[in-house]
């Protein structure tokens, strides 16, 4: 059970790591059909998560919803909203239009979907505009920099601010193309090093949190 | 007026709700039409595509759900115009499977409004998973990734995707992304293998981290946000849903500027006090 739960996935890691590493800088067509097969591969196992996380998603709320923890009731209202969701999507064969007209499924996405999704967001807009109010203070120096800049490129960025005080747009343009760009590129530059590092000790075999903890282990 | 100031600073958040309720639905009754400046990133991304040649091939991939709906719409409203009045082929995709209903009505309803056919002048591929694999799939063999369209019919002999085997042969992308799974992906697993232009669109909040790629070349343009969309408008000539929603975003950015200037102007006043206010 080891050998299967812990030496060949680590040898599979360590061999496709490499071998892919290598195959982007070798032009070969027995290196490009490789390559070909192999993302044909790693579609099929990203469909298999989708039923990972679907299963997943089932077993957390049937346990909330029989323990009866506090908010049950949101469990219930996703079970059913799930099951429902299913039992239609099968009924219309996964279709969202047929012969141009619209299929069941095809409205509960266009008139449930669409807006409970769109809704969600717009409720940020609100949210956003009360913090603001409440944190968004010149408490320090920094904060007071970054308080200018938030104004600033606020009213840079609607035509009513470029209206009234037309120096911000060309403000709000540099501070997104010289500042803000620097900055945002120190973070990828930082965040693309840590993933190359971490790659490399997941390749050999030096991080292994990946393999879960089992028994075996 | 210190009681005042006070009573300011720890307002009842409903009325702030109304505020901005007020400032996004008052526009809309009664619009300014204010004129849309143009920004380098939004231009040169409708320059690319005024400079291709009849024909020529843009994937357009929709990687939003319809929580971004408000913003990436427009965008994509907008290109497509642009694209079949110049009579490219245009190839449609998802990497968001919850958004592939709304990807497919958006080429639906602006192919019929400009007369282009299904098939013959665009296809819309739909949703596949993987991600960065699916595209690289799509750069090895674009039929084996997608051996059929949204609508189940063969991409095999499609006279739209004629001549065309995987993304090499892709003149001009764009992804319009609200996440993640979008430009930088694109550039990642795409454009840096397969070579060809590419551009972004994106929603507000995610457009500043993008600058980075687009000082760099590594993407040729950006569309973002509402923004983004009402420019792209501006620059084809026709206005729509961006144009329109661009006088409630000026009004709500007005409001909470006027908002947070005012509670600065209290915390000021109330600053001295013993215990200072949170």
């Amino acid at each position: 059970m080891i050998f299967l739960k812990r030496q060949l996935p680590l040898a599979i890691t360590f061999v496709m790591g490499i071998a892919f590493t290598f195959q982007y800088y070798i032009p070969h067509p027995v290196s490009e059909d490789a390559i070909t097969n192999v993302s044909k591969w790693m579609q099929i196992i990203s469909g298999f998560a989708l039923f990972l996380g679907l299963a997943s998603l089932f077993h957390v709320h049937a346990v909330k919803i029989t323990r009866q923890v506090p908010g049950w009731g949101f469990s219930l209202a996703l079970y059913v909203a799930m099951i429902g969701t299913i039992v239609i999507g099968f009924w219309s064969h996964g279709e969202t239009k047929v012969d141009g007209g619209q299929t069941a499924f095809g409205w509960l996405y266009d008139y449930t979907m669409v807006p409970l999704q769109g809704t969600m967001f717009s409720i940020l807009a609100f949210f956003i505009a009360s913090a603001a109010y409440r944190a968004f203070r010149a408490r320090s120096r920094e904060a007071s920099v970054l308080l200018v800049a938030a104004v600033v490129v606020m009213m840079g960025r609607v035509p009513l601010g470029q209206f009234l005080l037309p120096w911000t747009w060309d403000v709000t343009q540099w501070l997104l193309n010289v500042l803000n760009s620097a900055v945002r590129r120190a973070i990828l530059i930082g965040v693309s090093m840590g993933a190359v590092a971490l790659s490399l000790k997941i390749i050999l075999g030096i991080e292994r949190s990946y393999l879960g903890g089992g028994r075996d282990q | 007026m210190k009681d005042f100031a006070r009573r300011m600073v720890g307002i009842d958040r409903r009325i702030i709700f109304l505020l901005i309720t007020a400032a996004i639905l008052l526009p809309m009754l009664k619009p300014f039409g204010l004129p849309i400046k143009v920004s380098p990133e939004v231009k040169a991304v409708y320059d690319y595509i005024e400079a291709m040649p009849e024909r020529s091939v843009f994937l357009l991939s929709f990687d939003f759900d319809p929580s971004s709906k408000p913003e990436l719409e427009p965008q994509a409203v907008a290109l497509l115009r642009h694209a079949f009045r110049k009579n490219l082929r245009v190839i449609g995709m998802t990497h968001w499977l919850t958004g592939t209903g709304l990807a497919d009505g958006v080429f639906s309803a602006v192919a019929a409004e400009t007369g282009k056919e299904r098939g013959k002048d665009y296809a819309f591929l739909g949703w596949s998973p993987g991600g960065g694999a699916l595209i690289i799939s799509m750069g090895q063999d674009l039929y084996k990734a997608f051996p059929s369209d949204y609508s189940k019919t063969p991409t095999q002999g499609m006279p739209v995707l004629e001549g065309v085997r995987n993304l090499r042969d892709v003149n001009y992308m764009v992804s319009l992304a609200a996440g993640g799974s979008g430009i930088e992906m694109w550039y990642v697993f795409g454009k840096d293998k397969y070579r060809f232009e590419m551009a972004g669109g994106s929603t507000g909040v995610i457009a500043p981290g993008l600058y980075p790629f687009l000082r760099s070349g590594q993407i040729n343009g950006l569309i973002g946000g509402l923004q983004g969309a009402a420019e792209y408008e501006t620059l084809i000539g026709q206005k729509g849903m961006a144009t329109a929603g661009m006088d409630a975003q000026s009004a709500a950015h007005f409001v909470i500027i006027a908002l947070v200037l005012l509670c600065n102007v209290f915390y000021f006043m109330l600053r001295g006090e013993q215990g200072r206010p949170r």
